[in-house]
C-alpha cells in the first residue's frame, strides 16, 4: 500500500515536472509580514485570482502560469534578495509587485542590470522612468491634481500640509504645493513628521492656529496612524482633510472607530465599495476566494490589472521575450476591470485610468463625489521631456528636479 | 502662552510616565529591561480588550497595569532572577523577550486592533481647542511622582530598597531579603509599564510595534535622568519635557525628537550619572561641610 | 614537532579548516547566484566578527556596529556619487573605512575617557544608532545633498558605482572572493591575536578593567582603539553590502539590523570567531530559507534563540560544542589530558 503511494507521487511528480518546464513563471514579490503586510495580504491575494483566471481561461500562449512568490518581510534587503533569487534561480519571466517606494527603488536597478521587466502595481509619488518599470497604480497627476481642485473648490483656497518625513511625503507634499498654486489657493503651513512619531500634540495646534480651510494628510505607517484619533480628540472644528492614501489603500474607517476619518476624501481609481458592475463582480470573484480578508483596496486592483495588462501585451506580442512584451506594452495595450479602463501610456510607462473623488462622512460611510475620466500620466513626457519610447534614463524624477 | 504650558505639560507627562517602570527596575537592579516596550505595548492591550468587552475604562486600566505587573513577575521567575548578577546578558536576554512578544502579538491578534475613541472631549483657550484626557494623563503623572517619593520614603518596602541600591551586600548582611527585593521591583516596575501603555491606550493606534516609540523616548529619559528613580525621573521628565516642547513648537517635531538624543548624549559625557549623580554629589558636599 | 602539531589539534580548528575549505570551493560547486547570495552574508559575518572584537575579545556591548555598517555604506555611496567612475572605487573604499574608524574613536573617546561601561555603552550606542536612523530618514528633502549626492530619505542611494581593482569589477563571484580573501584575513589576524599579548590584554580588560589599570595598562586608551578598529571594520562590511546591493537605505543602518550582528556574536559564541562565522553561515541561511517560504515565525524563533542561549548556554552555542568535543572525543582519541580553562 505504502510503496503503492509512493509510486503515485513519483509519477504525480514527473508529471509536474513536465508541466512546470512548459509554464510562463510569474515572480511575485510582496510583503505577507512586517509593517506593511496589511497590504501585502490583499495584493497577493489579487494576484493569485488573476493567475487562476488566467489558467481556468486556458493559460496565455497556450501554457500555464506558475507564481512564485517568496514573503519581503517588509525588509529592502529581502527585497534585494528574492529579485535576485527570482531572476537568476527561478528564471522568471516578469516581476510584479513591490509596497514602499523604498523597497521598488531597492529593486529596481537588480532589474535594470539584468534587463528584467518589472510591474509596480502600486500608487506611489510618480516620477520613475525607467525601461524596465512599468508603474500601473496612481500617480500625483491622478490623485493629487483631481483632489486639490475640488477640494479648493468645495471649501476654499487655505491648504495645510501634514506629512510623513519620506520621499512619499515629501514628493507628494511638492505636488500638493504645485497642484495648489495652480488651482488659485496657498499653502498657509506644512510640516513634515518622522516616521517613529507618535504623538502630535504640537502639530494639532500649529494646524489649528494657522486655520485651513483644507488640511492635506499624507502620514504613513502605523505609528502614525495615531493622528487621527489625537486630531479628534484635539480638534472641534471639523476641518475636511484630503489625502491620496487612508481608506482606499489601508481601510482606517474599518480598522478604527468613528469619527477618525470624518470627512475626509481620497482619490483612487477603486476601492471595495465602488458602486460599477466590474468592481462589484471583481469583489465578488475576490470574496468568494478569500472571505475572510478585511478589505479589497485599491492596490489589489492595480495588482490583478497589472497582471491581466502583461498578459494582454504578452498575447500581443506572442512571446514573453521581454523586449518584445516592452515593444507590445509601449504600443498601449488596454484592460478593462475593476477599475474601468485602463490603459498603458507608451512615452511614460505610466497607465491612463479613471479616477473618482471617495468621501468618507462622520459614520465613515462612503460615499463617491466626483469621477476624473481617463486621465493620462503624461508629466515625464511634457515637462521633463522625456519619452521612454526614444530613450530611457532610468531615473526617478521629482517636481523640482 | 498656554500652548507652551500644555505642550510642555503633554512631553512631561509622556516621558514621566513612559520612564518610571524602566528607571525603578534600572535604578534598583542595574538591569536595563529592552521589553520595556513590549510590556507598556501589553498594557494597552489588555485595557482595550477589556474595555471593548465593556469593562469600565478606570478600572480597564488598573486591571491593565495589574496584569502586566503578573506578567512581569513571571518573567522575572523564568528568566530575570537568573541573571541579576549578569547585567550585560539581561540585556540580550530581554531583548529575546521583546522580540517573541512583539512577533507573537501580531500573529495571535494581527497587525493593529480597532482603538477606542479618545475619552473626554475638548476645552477651549483662546480660540485653540485642547483634548481634557491629555491634562488627565499630566495630573496621573503628577499624582504618580508624589506615589513614587511616598513609596521610597514613608515605607518599610522604601528604606529596604534604598538600602539594596546603595549596597547590596551590606543590606543583606543586615537582614534584607535582597533577591525578594529584586522581584518585587521587576513586577512593580512592570506594572507601571502596563500602567503607561493601558492610559496611552485610547489616543493611539494598538499596534505590536507601538511600545518602540515609547521605548526609544524612555531610555533618553533614564540616560539624563540617571540611576535614582525618584530624583532621575522628576528632573530628566521636566528638563526633557521643556527642551522638546520648546523645540515642538519652534521648529517641528523632527527636531524634537532629534533634541532629546542629542541631549542624551551630552548629558552622559558630561554627567555619567545623569542628574541623580548631580544632586546626590551635592547633598554629599552639604553633608560634609 | 609531533607534540606541537598534537596541541594544534582540537575542534576548533578542524572546523575552521573544513569551514574554510567549503567557503572557497563554495562558487566552483554552487551557481552564479548563489554564490552572490553568499557574498551578502559574508559581509554579514564581518559585522558579526566586529561585534566579536568589541563584545567578546574585550568586553564592550555595542549596538552602534550597525551605524558604522551604515556610515561606510554611505560614506561609500556619497564618494560614488560624487566622482563618477570606477577607477577611485578602491580609494573610496579605504575612505569610507577611515570614516568608520574616526566615527567610533570620537563615539569612544566620549565614553571610555567619561568613564562609562557595561550597560551605559549599550545604551549609548543604541542612541546613537537611533539618531542616525532617525537623521537619514528624513533626509528625503531636496535640501539633503553631499556634493552631487541627495542622502535620498527612507528610499537610500541607489545605482552605486560597483568596487573596481583595476578593469576586474567586482560582481559575482569576484565580490565572492574578494569578501572571502578580507574574511580570512580578518579571521586568521584574531586567530593571532588570541594568542598574542595584546589578546591577553584585552580579557583582562574585559575580566577586570580596574585590576589591568592597576596593572599600569591605559584601559581608555586601549578600549578606543580596539573599539576604533572594529568600527573600520564594520564599515568594510558596509561598503561590500553596498557595492553588493548597489543600493544603501537607512533601514541597513537601523534597530532591526544592529540586532543581527548581537544574536549571530551571542548565539554563536561571544568569545570564539570560529563559532561565529560558522553559526552565522547556519543562522542567515535558515532565516532567508523561512522567507523564501513565507513564514513570519522567524522572528519568533531569532528571539527564542537569544533567550534560550542566555540562560542555559551562555558561551554560545557552537562553542560550546566546541568544548564538549575537544573533552570527550579529540582529547581521548589523542591520549591528551588537557586542563580545563587555559587562558580563554
Amino acid at each position: 500500500m505504502k510503496k503503492l503511494l509512493v509510486l503515485v507521487l513519483v509519477v504525480l511528480m514527473m508529471f509536474g515536472a513536465v508541466a512546470a518546464a512548459d509554464t510562463i513563471k510569474i515572480g511575485m514579490l510582496e510583503d505577507l509580514s512586517g509593517d506593511f503586510s496589511l497590504c501585502g495580504t490583499y495584493k497577493s491575494h489579487a494576484m493569485e485570482l488573476a493567475i487562476k483566471e488566467i489558467n481556468e481561461a486556458g493559460g496565455l500562449l497556450g501554457k500555464q502560469l506558475e507564481l512564485i512568490a517568496p514573503d519581503c518581510q517588509s525588509d529592502n534587503q529581502r527585497y534585494q534578495e528574492m529579485a535576485r533569487k527570482l531572476i537568476l534561480e527561478d528564471e522568471v519571466d516578469v516581476i510584479m509587485g513591490g509596497f514602499s517606494s523604498a523597497s521598488r527603488e531597492a529593486i529596481r536597478p537588480i532589474m535594470d542590470e539584468y534587463g528584467m521587466l518589472y510591474f509596480y502595481n502600486n500608487q506611489y509619488e510618480g516620477g520613475v522612468a525607467d525601461h524596465y518599470t512599468f508603474c500601473t497604480g496612481a500617480v500625483p497627476e491622478h490623485q493629487v491634481m483631481p483632489l486639490m481642485e475640488y477640494m479648493i473648490k468645495e471649501y476654499g483656497p487655505k491648504v495645510y500640509t501634514i506629512a510623513a518625513d519620506y520621499n512619499f511625503g515629501q514628493l507628494t507634499a511638492q505636488w500638493v504645493k504645485k497642484a495648489t498654486q495652480e488651482f488659485g489657493g496657498e499653502i498657509v503651513g506644512e510640516e513634515f513628521l518622522p516616521l517613529s512619531v507618535s504623538q502630535f500634540s504640537s502639530s494639532i495646534e500649529k494646524i489649528q492656529q494657522a486655520d485651513p480651510d483644507v488640511l492635506v494628510v499624507l502620514l504613513t505607517g502605523v505609528t502614525q496612524s495615531s493622528f487621527y484619533g489625537q486630531w479628534f480628540a484635539a480638534n472641534s472644528k471639523n476641518i475636511p482633510i484630503a489625502t491620496t492614501i487612508n481608506i482606499a489603500q489601508g481601510y482606517e474607517h474599518l480598522r478604527f472607530d468613528p469619527p477618525a476619518c470624518a470627512n475626509m476624501y481620497v482619490t483612487a481609481q477603486f476601492v471595495e465599495e465602488l458602486d460599477t458592475p466590474a468592481a462589484k463582480d471583481f469583489v465578488a470573484r475576490y470574496r468568494a476566494l478569500y472571505p475572510n480578508d478585511p478589505y479589497v483596496g485599491m492596490e489589489a486592483a492595480a495588482q490583478y490589472t497589472g497582471m491581466m495588462l502583461y498578459a494582454e501585451a504578452v498575447r500581443k506580442a506572442g512571446t514573453t521575450e521581454v523586449e518584445a512584451v516592452i515593444d507590445a506594452l509601449e504600443s498601449g495595450v488596454s484592460y478593462d476591470g475593476p477599475a474601468g479602463l485602463v490603459t498603458i501610456y507608451g512615452p511614460t510607462h505610466h497607465a491612463i485610468m479613471d479616477i473618482w473623488i471617495v468621501y468618507s462622512d462622520a459614520n465613515h460611510q462612503i460615499s463617491f463625489k466626483t469621477k476624473y475620466e481617463q486621465i493620462v500620466p503624461d508629466w515625464i513626457e511634457k515637462e521633463k521631456g522625456c519619452d521612454l519610447t526614444v530613450e530611457a534614463p532610468n531615473i526617478q524624477f521629482t517636481p523640482d528636479n | 502662552m498656554f500652548s507652551y504650558l500644555y505642550q510642555f505639560l503633554d512631553s512631561f507627562s509622556f516621558l514621566v510616565l513612559a520612564v518610571s517602570g524602566l528607571s525603578i527596575i534600572f535604578g534598583m537592579m542595574g538591569i536595563i529591561n529592552l521589553a520595556h516596550g513590549e510590556f507598556i505595548m501589553l498594557g494597552a492591550y489588555a485595557m482595550t480588550i477589556m474595555a471593548k468587552a465593556s469593562v469600565p475604562l478606570p478600572l480597564a486600566i488598573i486591571l491593565a497595569a495589574l496584569l502586566v505587573g503578573l506578567f512581569g513577575f513571571v518573567v522575572d521567575k523564568l528568566v530575570v532572577c537568573r541573571l541579576y548578577d549578569r547585567p550585560v546578558d539581561s540585556v540580550v536576554a530581554t531583548w529575546g523577550i521583546s522580540l517573541l512578544l512583539r512577533q507573537g502579538i501580531l500573529i495571535l491578534l494581527g497587525p493593529s486592533l480597532p482603538g477606542l475613541t479618545t475619552p473626554m472631549g475638548t476645552f477651549m483657550v483662546g480660540g485653540t481647542s485642547y483634548s481634557i484626557y491629555r491634562m488627565v494623563l499630566a495630573l496621573i503623572a503628577v499624582v504618580l511622582l508624589v506615589l513614587m517619593y511616598w513609596l521610597f520614603m514613608h515605607t518599610r518596602f522604601g528604606l529596604h530598597s534604598r538600602a539594596t541600591m546603595q549596597n547590596s551586600a551590606t543590606a543583606q548582611a543586615m537582614g534584607v531579603n535582597t533577591a525578594q527585593m529584586y522581584s518585587l521591583t521587576f513586577t512593580i516596575g512592570s506594572a507601571l509599564a502596563g500602567l503607561c501603555g493601558a492610559l496611552y491606550g485610547p489616543t493611539m493606534t494598538i499596534t505590536p510595534t507601538m511600545g518602540q516609540a515609547f521605548q526609544n523616548d524612555s531610555f533618553v529619559t533614564v540616560i539624563v535622568g540617571g540611576a535614582n528613580p525618584l530624583i532621575g525621573t522628576a528632573l530628566s521628565g521636566t528638563v526633557l519635557g521643556v527642551i522638546q516642547s520648546v523645540l515642538n513648537i519652534t521648529m517641528g517635531t523632527f527636531f524634537g525628537k532629534m533634541g532629546l538624543l542629542i541631549v542624551a548624549i551630552i548629558v552622559i559625557r558630561v554627567l555619567p550619572k545623569g542628574f541623580s549623580g548631580l544632586v546626590e554629589s551635592y547633598m554629599m558636599k552639604r553633608k560634609n561641610r | 614537532m609531533m607534540n606541537k602539531l598534537k596541541k594544534w589539534i582540537t575542534t576548533e580548528n578542524i572546523v575552521a579548516v573544513a569551514l574554510f575549505g567549503y567557503l572557497f570551493t563554495y562558487p566552483m560547486m554552487n551557481s552564479a547566484y548563489r554564490t552572490m547570495n553568499m557574498a551578502n552574508f559574508l559581509a554579514s559575518i564581518i559585522l558579526a566578527l566586529s561585534l566579536a572584537l568589541v563584545w567578546g575579545y574585550t568586553g564592550i556591548f555595542s549596538y552602534a556596529q550597525a551605524a558604522f555598517y551604515g556610515i561606510g555604506g554611505y560614506t561609500y555611496a556619497i564618494l560614488c556619487k560624487n566622482f563618477a567612475g570606477p577607477t577611485l572605487t578602491p580609494a573610496f573604499l579605504l575612505a569610507a573605512m577611515a570614516v568608520g574608524f574616526l566615527a567610533a574613536m570620537i563615539l569612544s573617546f566620549f565614553m571610555f575617557y567619561g568613564g562609562i561601561n557595561d550597560v551605559f555603552v549599550a545604551l549609548i550606542t543604541m542612541c546613537v544608532t537611533l539618531v542616525l536612523e532617525t537623521f537619514l530618514q528624513q533626509t528625503a528633502g531636496p535640501q539633503w545633498k553631499i556634493g552631487k549626492a541627495a542622502l535620498g530619505g527612507f528610499n537610500g542611494i541607489n545605482s552605486i558605482t560597483k568596487l573596481t581593482f583595476g578593469s576586474t569589477v567586482m560582481r559575482d563571484k569576484n565580490l565572492y572572493i574578494f569578501a572571502l580573501v578580507l574574511l580570512t584575513i580578518i579571521y586568521l589576524g584574531f586567530r593571532y591575536m588570541e594568542r598574542s599579548k595584546l589578546g591577553y590584554t584585552l580579557i583582562s580588560i574585559r575580566e577586570n578593567r580596574e585590576r589591568s589599570e592597576l596593572f599600569g595598562y591605559n584601559v581608555a586608551f586601549i578600549q578606543m582603539m580596539i573599539f576604533s578598529v572594529a568600527g573600520a571594520m564594520a564599515a568594510l562590511a558596509g561598503v561590500i553590502y553596498t557595492t553588493w546591493g548597489g543600493y544603501i537605505v537607512p533601514t541597513a543602518v537601523g534597530m532591526t539590523q544592529a540586532t543581527i550582528p548581537v544574536v549571530l556574536v551571542a548565539a554563536g559564541g561571544k568569545k570564539n570567531s570560529t563559532a561565529v562565522i560558522l553559526f552565522s553561515l547556519f543562522y542567515l541561511t535558515l532565516s532567508q530559507r523561512l522567507a523564501a517560504s513565507g513564514t513570519q515565525y522567524s522572528l519568533i524563533i531569532l528571539g527564542a534563540i537569544l533567550l534560550l542561549v542566555v540562560l542555559f548556554v551562555p558561551k554560545g552555542i557552537i562553542h560550546s560544542l566546541f568544548e564538549i568535543l575537544d573533552e570527550k572525543v579529540v582529547n581521548p582519541l589523542l591520549n591528551r589530558s588537557e586542563k580545563k580553562g587555559g587562558c580563554k
